[in-house]
């Protein structure tokens, strides 16, 4: 590699668990745009070994140009920018941000119920989160794709933006729960389908392992 | 030029940010603040029935985070380029994370375990943000007195705000980081925001 081509394309190293959780909508990013990364996965009982290598002690951490970031958001919204996935202008990328926030709610107000160490209080909290508060998300969701989505089937402005990829992949968790948990929102549906179809995340899914988180 | 009007409560709570991103710009903007008895009759004026709601030349965004940072993109308090940017994020998110675990605290009805409440908070789970956010600062502050890069960002309004409320309850909670002190005196001292918070109404949250 000669140094110019060093200098004009960072290096880019994303250290998570091996699943999907907060970090999957980066490697989907990554995925989506083409872009070669280090995709460095840990298990449970291996990650206590790097922990202090992180930031904060937490992952998704991405490593670019040898400098560290935390958040799991961040990331992802830093890496969509980079890969025109994050909206075409400031407002557009406000309206992908407002939908981003909306699916992590959703995404905060399930972990309780699968993450606590009570499993009689996880199943109540389970039901309350399917039943009331999931809908309740959903048609947020749906009502934002409506606003955004110029009357496409993406969530914001007729184009693929990581908005459409965070939805899929906490979704992915949230189905393989309750496999009929989209059955009441045909919009959300035919949104992954979409996200689906797209060549390079077609064949990504294709060869990723399944994980239940 | 875009016209701009942000719709909460009359508080600072989660709109607060916002006002302080304007105020630092000397942008115009149409505050708007519905007392709790007028909020239902506008609550399906709202994309999400949820406040605060900003409104750019005529278009609702929802959204506190998203909105912030479309006005410190706006105003340049978002961070010179993409990077920086995503650290300024970065260290937003871990202010985030503090405030999530504050929150069932502020909404616990019950007096006597909302104490009890306060009281962990402040002795077991503030402290190791309080440490993170130092590290960040370390890493990203350029050894100067603002979260990222030497200028002030949307990241240290953001703390100012939160800690206002946080130093409220417990006015030593910042007492073991001076950088911390230090980082508030430096946004207090910024012109337009001294002006502000000198005559901005007094609230709780």
């Amino acid at each position: 590699k000669n140094s110019i081509q060093t200098t004009l394309m960072p290096s880019y190293k994303l250290s998570y668990f091996n699943g999907r959780g907060v970090g999957e909508v980066s490697r989907l990013i990554f995925a989506a745009a083409g872009q070669k990364y280090e995709d460095v996965r840990y298990e449970v009982d291996q990650w206590p070994a790097y922990k202090a290598e992180m930031p904060l002690g937490q992952m998704p951490v991405l490593e670019v140009d040898g400098i560290k970031l935390p958040q799991s958001a961040a990331i992802a919204r830093f890496l969509a920018k980079q890969f025109h996935l994050a909206g075409k202008d400031n407002f557009e990328q406000a309206k992908v941000d407002a939908v981003v926030d909306t699916i992590y709610d959703t995404y905060k107000a399930w972990a309780p119920s699968r993450f606590g160490e009570d499993p009689v209080k996880k199943e109540a909290l389970s039901k309350k989160f399917f039943g009331e508060e999931l809908p309740k998300q959903l048609q947020n969701l749906e009502t934002l794709g409506k606003l955004y989505g110029n009357g496409g089937h993406f969530f914001v402005g007729n184009q693929l933006t990581w908005a459409d990829l965070f939805f899929h992949t906490i979704t992915e968790t949230l189905l393989g729960i309750n496999a009929d948990c989209l059955n009441n929102f045909p919009w959300l549906k035919q949104n992954r389908a979409e996200v689906e179809k797209q060549p390079k995340i077609a064949e990504y899914l294709k060869n990723r392992s399944k994980t239940e988180l | 030029m875009s016209t701009y009007k942000l719709y909460y409560f009359n508080t600072r709570g989660r709109a607060e940010i916002a006002r302080l991103i304007f105020i630092a710009a000397d942008q115009k903007f149409e505050d708007i603040r519905y007392e709790h008895s007028e909020w239902s009759s506008h609550k399906n004026e709202m994309p999400l029935e949820q406040m605060p709601v900003l409104e750019v030349d005529g278009v609702k965004l929802p959204q506190s985070g998203a909105i912030a940072r479309f006005l410190a993109k706006q105003f340049h308090l978002a961070g010179k380029d993409n990077f920086e940017q995503a650290k300024v994020d970065a260290v937003v998110d871990t202010i985030a994370d503090a405030m999530t675990q504050f929150l069932p605290i502020r909404f616990e009805n019950d007096e006597t375990k909302q104490i009890e409440m306060v009281k962990n908070f402040f002795a077991n789970e503030l402290p190791k943000h309080l440490q993170n956010l130092e590290v960040l600062a370390k890493q990203f502050g350029n050894g100067g007195l603002f979260f990222i890069g030497n200028n002030l960002t949307w990241a240290d309004l953001l703390f100012y705000e939160v800690t206002e409320t946080l130093l409220g309850l417990n006015k030593n909670a910042l007492d073991n980081h001076q950088w911390l002190k230090q980082n508030r005196a430096e946004v207090e001292k910024q012109p337009r925001i001294a002006e502000y918070l000198k005559n901005r109404p007094k609230s709780q949250f």
